[in-house]
């Protein structure tokens, strides 16, 4: 016990005040997360709209298959992308593999159809009212999809911090397509998990609460803006 | 705006909600659609509104064919029709900011004496500060019929805009309505409430599982109607079933304890009569008439419609609600007890055959 508690005393320790290292770790990790977010909306947040107001035959599969891919293992979404963009992989040429761009994509992927069933589990109540509003009302296509966003906005939120959480936390897929390479592709999980490995517990402990404070602000910064 | 629709239907998955519609929709006039619940007239109206699209059938606006249009002007068609929801759509925000959305869709600018106007159309003049999502059911209901009139639209589709209202709230739309329908609009006000399809409608079409029983003028189609299931909807308070029978040369209905003599119809046959309340005389002693429909029994209950009060009267196990006005009752002292005459002609007598 003693132990975890001297862990826990050196760890904040190293917090007051930070190294460049640690800043820097900190720094990528909500840069990567971020990105991966939000390239995972661009594409979730059309897809969730659609899934929700649209009628067509094989919706229940599509809707099936999206809440499937979410328990699909971050693991096997490293091994694809990693297959993806190493040398001799499809993606090859663009000389991504233990690049930010490596992991960005693999967290994208992961986040994608989180982010999507959720949107769409939220979207359901609203989204019909909100769309019989707007075309009663004589909205055209355009002004139709803005309505129903504005209309869903507290859906996506909620959807986008759970995909944040999910990918800023995740550690054995970025550590397979990112390397852990220090100064470039070390983030928060793959640090702990390295330094923990190597005996540097105090360091783990370290970047552990950098990593719950860093997942905690994003949380209450988009909450803060739901409360709007 | 005229409207045709032609063999309209729609499904959801494997059900059928409406099949075969053919109907034909006026400016200037009332159309109730009547019918149970379930019985498609939301679809119908989400139809005609061009909520959704048909899986079958067309709908004419004007004559102009609605499902060979491209997107953009099936939205400017879109906009001649305004909508009024069974339970109100409002946005969050104000009551003001929720009538301003409809005029900002369509790029239009809208002064403050037309907002003031559509308020006071409405009853809601006070109101129009107030947030929208705490306004009162009635007070919803009107803001949804407020926001549509500031549209000034052609076609008012209305999916039972006074279901479960206050009193006061029923009559303020009651009366859009009707002046609405004397401005020109075409209306098509779907319904359970038969006294407001009686005060309001010119038509009225009764659908029943998806499909158009009847159609027609509303009196027509009220007092005349062409199936049980309308009687009984239509609240037809007297439906007695009986085998027709000759009796001394003339057509009645043997009901069991109560013959009752009709027009028409074939011996033997299976029917049920419909006697509307208004078409039945009360008297306190039996009245020398021709006809010769006429019985006797106690008063059960007495009830006050406010115009008129509607009396349950046993006659041989048989009750009949019938009317008096309120002068008649208080003259007649009548009251639960009283005996009284029931007399009404056989041609007041609606036959309706059953299966």
């Amino acid at each position: 016990m003693s132990y975890i508690l001297e862990g826990l005393k050196q760890g904040a320790a190293l917090l007051l005040p930070p190294s460049r290292e640690i800043l820097q770790i900190v720094a990528l990790s909500l840069a990567v997360s971020g990105a991966a977010t939000l390239l995972a909306s661009l594409a979730a947040i059309p897809a969730s709209l659609f899934l929700a107001l649209k009628e067509f035959r094989g919706k229940r599969l599509l809707v099936g298959l999206v809440n499937t891919a979410m328990s699909v293992p971050a693991v096997l979404i490293g091994l694809l992308v990693y297959g993806l963009v190493t040398r001799r992989g499809p993606l090859g040429s663009l000389q991504l593999l233990f690049t930010p761009g490596a992991m960005i994509l693999a967290q994208a992927l992961l986040a994608f159809p989180l982010i999507t069933a959720l949107a769409l589990a939220a979207l359901k109540g609203i989204a019909r009212d909100a769309r019989d509003l707007a075309l009663s009302l004589g909205a055209n296509r355009r002004q139709l999809a803005a309505a129903v966003i504005r209309q869903g906005r507290f859906a996506f939120l909620t959807a986008l911090i759970a995909g944040f959480s999910r990918v800023i936390g995740e550690t054995g897929m970025t550590l397979m397509v990112g390397g852990n390479i220090k100064g470039q592709t070390r983030v928060l999980t793959t640090a702990i998990s390295l330094e923990t490995m190597k005996g540097n517990f105090e360091i783990g402990i370290a970047l552990g609460i950098v990593l719950l404070l860093a997942a905690l602000a994003v949380n209450v910064a988009l909450q803060g803006l739901q409360g709007k | 705006m005229h409207i045709r629709v032609e063999n309209l239907g729609q499904t959801a998955g494997k059900k059928t909600i409406l099949r075969g519609i053919d109907l034909e929709f006026d400016p200037g006039m009332v159309h109730a659609i009547l019918g149970p619940n379930g019985a498609g007239k939301s679809t119908l109206l989400r139809l005609l509104g061009l909520l959704d699209k048909p899986d079958q059938g067309e709908i004419y606006y004007d004559g102009q064919r609605l499902g060979a249009l491209p997107r953009a002007l099936r939205t400017r068609l879109r906009r001649r029709c305004g909508f009024v929801f069974q339970s109100p759509l409002l946005l969050a925000g104000t009551v003001e900011d929720n009538l301003r959305f409809g005029p900002r869709l369509r790029g239009l600018k809208v002064g403050d004496p037309e907002i003031r106007h559509v308020l006071a159309q409405t009853g809601l003049s006070g109101r129009r500060d107030q947030e929208a999502r705490l306004l009162s059911g009635g007070e919803k209901q009107r803001l949804q019929l407020a926001r549509v009139m500031l549209l000034d639209p052609e076609v008012y589709l209305l999916d039972e805009p006074t279901a479960n209202l206050d009193p006061l709230s029923m009559k303020n739309i009651e009366s859009a309505i009707a002046r609405l329908s004397r401005e020109g609009k075409t209306i098509i006000l779907a319904t359970h409430n038969l006294i407001q399809a009686r005060l309001l409608a010119g038509r009225v079409v009764f659908l029943k599982e998806g499909m158009l029983v009847q159609a027609g003028a509303a009196a027509e189609v009220l007092s005349r109607p062409l199936s049980l299931d309308i009687a009984e909807f239509s609240a037809a308070e007297n439906i007695i079933p009986g085998i027709l029978a000759l009796r001394e040369g003339r057509m009645v209905l043997d009901c069991g304890r109560l013959a009752i003599e009709v027009v028409g119809g074939h011996v033997g046959g299976r029917a049920a009569a419909v006697i509307r309340p208004e078409d039945i005389l009360v008297s306190e002693s039996p009245i020398a008439s021709s006809a010769r429909n006429s019985f006797r029994g106690p008063i059960l209950a007495v009830a006050d419609l406010g115009a008129v009060m509607a009396l349950s009267v046993d006659c041989s196990g048989f009750v009949f609600t019938v009317f008096v006005t309120r002068i008649s009752c208080a003259q007649m002292n009548l009251a639960a007890g009283t005996h009284v005459s029931l007399t009404f002609k056989a041609t007041s007598v609606h036959l309706l055959p059953v299966d």
